[in-house]
């Protein structure tokens, strides 16, 4: 039986969006008649088995070479290259990341294999993998099928989906793979690690983005009250990120942070796809925006129609009323 | 040195989310292409960025020759704006993008680079806005055996044969070195390119790009055949249930911490 293999590896835990990923992986392998199994490069984090087991995989193929870690592309693409050879899998789901982005398509060069990024459904149809994949931010959806049957190497949008445990877990079968890794030596040199400060956007549960609307760039304090006031971190859209008024991190978009939060308001911000790209899967979108025909009210489930100026100072105040009331009650 | 930057003539991304707001993004009768002739074909801004990062270079000290590639059915506009920019080669491999895949453009513009003397830095766009893949230049690498380095925000040289790039990541900036030959991607962080002077401009409409062929850079059929290929593209409906709350900011404010308290999301 041929395999769906989802790759994951990371700083002493499992993938952001592994379990996405791993939901993914057994819809395709369901279709494609394929077991699913999860492959871990580098040491297996502790739990890894049973999140495997509760995701429906098969096996856990496990690579426990200290060379395979972020930050290092060619142990990285190299391992994945022998494992491929060794193994012969359909497919291989990568939950897409910055570094996914450079080592998946690397692979498909290495294996001359077919490779789809920012995918969000796989099917089979006619015996022929159909990968369906955002493009232009998300403005359209380009349905992709695959030529010939080598490995599909895929980057999962996993922000896009759900994660969705099975309703018996299973217990799968863990094996070691020997890989030889000895003569890899990384080509990039870290000369100035970065230094990640402060919590991630990614992991906030309330982000309050500001936009172009804003008008100038002290006007983002407003932003960066009501996040306060809302116990959430500022976010930005490009232009704003383009202008230097606040830095690269905040950036949310398809070429930015990929959030989910649990309440995500957009001041002065159009919707273009690509800002969404970042931010749809939020729970509950908030929009604020002069302009009633703009994109974001199509995503948002409350809209205020105004000036950002006027409107913003308000919900500051409101919010700071509402925190007020609830600690008294507590 | 030789830098050659990659660039892919694409619909202007804000002319295509206009069309998509305004719910008049339409596929044609072949089920794959946007139809809309309106929408203004440009160079890929990150591709932008990676020329303006190979001219910073030669502002910097390097004495650097700049060839620019495209692959395309006529991107001769992109490549006159490259070369009014100072690109010193403007180079136009004719394909039908409808046929093409990341494999086989990364094996045009590999071939292409080979065939001409080599490269001792390849330049891309972090991804086109287009296909949003960015799968290329990693492809070029692979097939050149060259180590990538992606989402740039600064490039310099150390030397004559290294390369400084400042990286934006999900952690923040990191400093990277990499000797050359090597191929970055580039990433709007690096900041606006610059524009064309009038005079150069105006030059530049007599410039003509090389055209070179498939078959003359040396590549065989059986290299240019796609591993993946478009059967469809739709565009997808975004369903709202905007619940709009007015009155005055004031009202409007106290309205939606209410409904946010409410459905839990505070
Ligand atoms: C390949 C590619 C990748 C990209 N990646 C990203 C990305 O990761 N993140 C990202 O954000 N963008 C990205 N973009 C850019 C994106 O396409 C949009 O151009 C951008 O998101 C627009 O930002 P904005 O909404 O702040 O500005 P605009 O589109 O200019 O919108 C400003 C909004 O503010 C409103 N407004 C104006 N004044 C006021 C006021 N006083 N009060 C209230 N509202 C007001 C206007 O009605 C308008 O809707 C990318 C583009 C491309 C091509
Ligand atoms: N047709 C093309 N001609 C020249 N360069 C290209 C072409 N397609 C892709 N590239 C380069 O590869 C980068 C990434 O493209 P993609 O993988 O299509 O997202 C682009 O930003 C360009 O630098």
């Amino acid at each position: 039986m041929s395999t769906v293999w989802v790759c994951s590896w990371g700083a002493g835990a499992l993938a952001r969006g592994v379990e996405e990923t791993l939901s993914f992986g057994r819809r395709l392998a369901t279709a494609a008649g394929a077991e699913l199994g999860l492959l871990v490069l580098g040491a297996t984090p502790p739990g890894a088995a049973e999140l495997a087991g509760r995701y429906g995989a098969a096996t856990l193929d496990a690579v426990p070479d200290p060379k395979l870690a972020p930050g290092r592309p060619d142990a990285l693409v190299e391992a994945l290259a022998q494992a491929c050879r060794a193994r012969a899998p359909r497919a291989l789901l990568f939950p897409q990341s910055v570094e996914v982005r450079l080592v998946a398509p690397r692979l498909a060069g290495r294996l001359g294999a077919a490779v789809v990024m920012n995918a969000i459904d796989a099917t089979v149809e006619g015996g022929k993998l159909r990968v369906t994949a955002a493009a232009y931010g998300g403005d359209t959806h380009a349905v992709y099928e695959v030529v010939g049957d080598g490995p599909a190497i895929l980057g999962v949008s996993t922000m896009a989906l759900r994660a969705e445990p099975v309703a018996t877990p299973g217990t799968p079968a863990v094996q070691e793979l020997s890989l030889e890794l000895s003569p890899v030596e990384e080509r990039i040199r870290t000369v100035e690690p970065a230094k990640a400060e402060g919590p991630r956007l990614e992991d906030a549960a309330v982000i309050v983005a500001g936009g172009r609307g804003l008008g100038a760039r002290e006007h983002f304090a407003l932003v960066e009250q009501l996040a306060a006031a809302l116990g959430g971190m500022a976010g930005a859209s490009r232009p704003l990120v383009d202008e230097g008024w606040v830095d690269a991190s905040r950036q949310v978009g398809l070429t930015g942070r990929i959030t989910r939060p649990a309440l995500y308001v957009a001041v002065g911000i159009s919707g273009a796809s690509q800002h969404m790209a970042g931010c749809a899967a939020a729970k509950t979108i908030v929009a604020i925006n002069k302009d009633p025909d703009a994109a974001i009210f199509k995503h948002a489930r409350y809209g205020i129609v105004g000036d950002c100026h006027e409107i913003v100072p308000e919900l500051i105040r409101a919010a700071r009323e509402r925190r007020a009331e609830l600690e008294k009650e507590s | 040195m030789r830098i050659v930057v990659c660039v892919k003539e694409v619909l202007d991304p804000d002319a295509v989310n206009s069309f998509a707001v305004a719910g008049r993004l339409a596929i044609g009768d072949d089920g794959k292409s946007i139809t809309q002739s309106a929408i203004p074909r440009l160079m890929n801004g990150f591709d932008e960025q990676a020329l303006e990062a190979a001219l910073r270079l030669r502002d910097a000290g390097a004495s650097a020759s700049i060839a620019v590639v495209s692959i395309g059915s006529d991107p001769s506009n992109i490549l006159r704006h490259a070369w009014a920019l100072g690109a010193d080669q403007i180079a136009h491999v004719p394909a039908d993008p409808a046929t093409l895949d990341g494999h086989a453009s990364a094996a045009i513009l590999a071939a292409w680079i080979r065939s001409t003397g080599g490269a001792d830095l390849v330049l891309c766009g972090r991804q086109a806005s287009d296909d949003d893949q960015g799968v290329v230049p990693a492809l070029i690498g692979e097939r050149l055996g060259m180590p990538v380095v992606t989402i740039a925000r600064a490039v310099s040289l150390v030397g004559s044969d290294t390369v400084r790039v400042t990286r934006v990541t999900p952690d923040g900036d990191e400093g990277v070195e990499v000797s050359l030959p090597a191929v970055v991607t580039v990433s709007n962080e690096i900041g606006t390119p610059r524009y064309p002077t009038a005079a150069r401009k105006l030059q530049a409409r007599r410039a003509r790009p090389e055209v070179a062929t498939t078959v003359a850079i040396g590549l065989a059929a059986a290299e240019l055949a796609p591993r993946i290929h478009l059967v469809r593209q739709l565009v997808p409906s975004v369903h709202g249930r905007c619940e709009l709350l007015d009155g005055g900011p004031a009202a409007a404010a106290k309205a939606l911490v209410e409904r946010l308290a409410r459905d839990g999301a505070l």
